[in-house]
């Protein structure tokens, strides 16, 4: 069934589909939550707390609206909140040092896939996981919401309220600091 | 700026698909003729492409069920806070009635009240006080109820 039917059916007090509506976001939103927080005790509590926001809100959400992003921004408005209240310098954090250039052979990946790729390639994932905790607040949440959850530009922008243009540059900037970050793997952004 | 400078500084969003219709035919073209930032665009894949291989992080298994439940008790606590204010709404309101009506008991028991000292007095004064006591009765149980679910409210918060 579709969001906007369960969503519908909720604003009528279907329990339901408030049970088919946390089944359907249930990964996507813990994954925004745990990379804005970093901490899976505070996102799953988090994310309690933004399904009670849900139906004490869920009555004056207007349908014509896109309910992800009425959902994301819940959610980014309460993991800012909790970061506000228990760790206000994770709002602004400083950035990892960068390291050494690799070749720009050693960045283009091979085709033929054997165990050692396969294996080299869980531990870059494993290097990009750690980079991108490193990375800035708002620089986590742009990467995860345009890579991981696959939003477009402008429900990112609806998201966490900010024009298209600052999207797109929060979202070079990440990606260049990720780049820096990742500087001994995939080489440094060179002029 | 030069178009190499300005589609280097976009080779960053290609990889994300952050480019408009324009910009990406701007890079597709320029990175055809300019070995460095074809290079360079090369370079931003594999980060792009990992970012999207992200293994998903997997919650408690417990956390559906316990969303479920608390949101459940949210819901049955505000369906009883609905209730409770209806029911104080129509004892309050009973209150009021009781208390008007009072004005027509105290017209329909009149006429006794020109004989101060017969016999039927008593009777009079004691329904009119009886009818008047219900009516404030009425108000002080709502306002007891009233007070008992705010202090309960405040314990809560």
């Amino acid at each position: 069934m579709a969001v906007d039917a369960d969503v519908a059916r909720l604003r009528r007090g279907d329990l339901n589909a408030l049970s088919e509506l946390i089944a359907r976001y249930q990964n996507r939103l813990y994954r925004y939550l745990l990379r804005m927080v970093r901490q899976p005790a505070e996102a799953e509590d988090l994310f309690q707390q933004i399904w009670l926001k849900v139906v004490e809100k869920v009555r004056s959400f207007d349908v014509t609206r896109n309910f992800d992003a009425w959902l994301f921004t819940l959610a980014r408005n309460l993991a800012i909140d909790h970061l506000r209240r228990v760790r206000p310098q994770s709002l602004d954090e400083p950035l990892a040092d960068d390291g050494d250039c690799a070749t720009v052979a050693d960045r283009i990946p091979s085709r033929d896939y054997t165990p050692l790729d396969t294996a080299l390639a869980l531990e870059r994932r494993t290097h990009i996981d750690e980079a991108m905790a490193a990375l800035p607040m708002i620089y986590r949440e742009t990467l995860t919401l345009r890579f991981e959850d696959g939003m477009k530009i402008e429900e990112i922008a609806q998201v966490i309220g900010a024009p298209v243009s600052t999207v797109k540059s929060r979202l070079r900037r990440s990606l260049e600091q990720l780049r820096s970050a990742l500087a001994g793997q995939y080489g440094e952004a060179r002029p | 700026m030069s178009e190499h400078d300005k589609v280097r500084e976009l080779l960053a969003l290609a990889v994300a698909g952050a480019l408009t219709a324009a910009e990406e035919k701007q890079v597709a073209e320029h990175v055809r003729s300019c070995v460095s930032c074809s290079n360079e665009l090369d370079a931003w894949r594999p980060i792009a492409t990992e970012l999207r291989r992200l293994p998903t992080p997997q919650p408690s298994p417990w956390l559906f069920q316990a969303t479920l439940a608390r949101t459940e008790a949210k819901l049955a606590d505000e369906a009883e806070h609905i209730w409770n204010r209806r029911l104080i709404i129509f004892v309050v309101t009973l209150a009021w009635l009781l208390t008007i009506a009072s004005a027509w008991v105290f017209y329909f028991v009149s006429p006794y009240f020109g004989s101060l000292l017969g016999p039927q007095f008593g009777r009079t004064w004691i329904v009119f006080a009886a009818f008047t006591a219900m009516g404030w009765l009425a108000g002080v149980v709502a306002a007891v109820t009233l007070a008992v679910r705010q202090r309960d409210e405040r314990r809560l918060a």
